[in-house]
């Protein structure tokens, strides 16, 4: 199985678990192995993965463009999303 | 001044040919072995020496020596006779020898430096031999002076001479100028004082039509037009975009790269990337239908809560071919048929109340004639263009009058 790859993710969510815990997952852009990256794909995986795979364990997930100084792309509160 | 007494003997080519030609096929009767016989090249150079003999044995005739006795030898060069053939001195060689097994060749004296000599079979050269004694003076003259090796006609070689070909477009060695504007090659040393292009200065006084600067402008216009037109397109997409979110995903919030990919769809699958050439009023008017269409299809979710639509990044997508915006299209014809056949039926429902207030002697047009009445109304019917409004007109009038 092919994993998200940090260093060439183009996008990133970082999710405050409801526990205390926070972790990072990376977007997984690509529809297939040889495609165009699709970031907006990525944005909307990890957004499923918020709203459908962790849902209600988290309170605060942001997710950021993955290089540094990358802006928020996205941000959400207690399963709304709040821009 | 010459007598009639005098003898002429030459060699005659055809003659000669003819004979070689004989011997040859002579010799191949006789021998019914492929490899023995004489191949067509063996003939070509078989020819090639009896041609130059012939030339060389009229010369010495012309010359005056007697060569009625002996036959001289054919004095040649093997690198001569191979440039004549168009072949290598060893083909020659080969093909001397393989006549020399034919009999075609008698005897060959090398020369050193002065060449071979070869003595060719008598049959074919002594019977041949022509001698007339001339009765008239005028055709004496002209045989001695076809005789004679300057005057000879130029006989088509037999064999293929290899020729240089001559260039006719090459300027190598050649008088003739440049022409005017062609830049002179760079590695000519007679010419490398002159740079750039020939020109006629005094001719150069006036702008051109469409000189340098003016293309220019010309490019920069239209690159400026071209921007424009696009970036009105762009706009189209723009707006649509923002009227689309306005009414169908009023709710949803997208990031930027999101958003980038809807506008990026939309402009594939609504606008069919503006292959489609048309002017702008033409594009404004395709926008007027979008925005009819996106009205509609609000509508038609307003009317029930349980109705959805995907989300943008589906609805627009080129390849979604099951639930797109790209079918609303259908049903925006169908929905304008009805609405016509709906105001065609109003308008014809208006005449006909017209019609019986009329039979009547009541309403706005009681005072006027039944073909005031019919002319006031098909030109208010034909404001709108429709033949099949007409054609419904007719038939309600048919009722109507013989009602």
């Amino acid at each position: 199985m092919i994993h998200p790859n940090p260093d060439i993710a183009l996008s990133k969510c970082i999710i405050y678990f409801n526990d205390g815990n926070s972790r990072t997952f990376y977007s997984f852009d690509r529809k297939h192995k040889r495609s165009k990256p699709n970031q907006a794909l990525g944005i909307r995986r990890l957004e499923k993965m918020l709203l459908q795979h962790f849902k209600g364990t988290w309170e605060t997930a942001i997710i950021y463009e993955n290089k540094t100084n990358g802006k928020e792309l996205a941000k959400f509160k207690n399963g709304i999303r709040v821009f | 001044m010459e007598s009639k007494g005098i003898v002429k003997s030459n060699y005659d080519f055809g003659k000669l040919f003819t004979a070689t030609k004989e011997f040859i096929d002579h010799y191949n009767r006789k021998h019914p072995q492929l490899k023995e016989r004489l191949n067509a090249n063996h003939r070509a150079t078989a020819e090639l020496i009896t041609r130059l003999y012939a030339k060389q044995l009229n010369r010495t005739i012309s010359l005056g020596q007697n060569i009625k006795d002996t036959l001289p030898g054919f004095k040649t060069f093997n690198p001569s006779l191979a440039s004549c053939k168009g072949c290598t001195v060893r083909t020659i060689i080969n093909h001397k020898e393989r006549l020399k097994a034919a009999g075609f060749i008698i005897k060959e004296i090398h020369r050193g430096k002065s060449g071979i000599e070869l003595w060719i079979n008598p049959t074919v050269f002594k019977t041949k031999k022509l001698s007339t004694i001339s009765n008239n003076i005028k055709t004496d003259i002209q045989t001695i002076k076809e005789v004679c090796d300057l005057e000879v006609k130029n006989f088509h070689p037999l064999v293929h001479e290899q020729q240089e070909l001559k260039n006719n477009n090459n300027t190598v060695n050649k008088l003739t100028t440049p022409k005017k504007g062609v830049r002179l090659p760079a590695h000519k040393s007679t010419d490398n004082l002159v740079r750039g292009t020939s020109q006629e200065q005094y001719k150069n006084i006036r702008e051109s039509r469409n000189s340098a600067s003016k293309k220019q402008l010309q490019i920069t216009k239209s690159t400026h037009a071209k921007e424009a037109d696009s970036a009105f397109l762009l706009q189209l997409v723009r707006d649509f975009w923002s009227y689309t979110r306005l009414l169908l995903y009023p709710n949803t919030m997208l990031s930027k790269p999101e958003e980038t990919e809807i506008l990026n769809n939309i402009w594939a699958s609504v606008y069919r990337k503006f292959k489609v050439h048309g002017s702008k009023k033409d594009w404004e008017s395709y926008q007027e239908i979008l925005y009819k269409r996106i009205d509609m299809v609000a509508r038609w979710l307003d009317r029930n809560p349980n109705r959805w639509v995907p989300p943008p990044h589906l609805y627009f997508h080129p390849e979604n071919k099951k639930n797109d915006f790209r079918k609303t299209h259908n049903w925006f014809l169908k929905q304008e048929l009805l609405k016509r056949e709906i105001r065609n039926q109003i308008l014809i429902q208006k005449t006909e109340s017209e019609w019986q207030d009329h039979k009547k002697g009541e309403g706005k047009h009681k005072n006027k004639s039944r073909l005031q009445l019919f002319r006031i109304q098909q030109k208010r019917l034909a404001q709108y263009r429709d033949e099949r409004l007409l054609s419904q007109y007719e038939k309600s009038l048919h009722k109507m009058v013989n009602m």
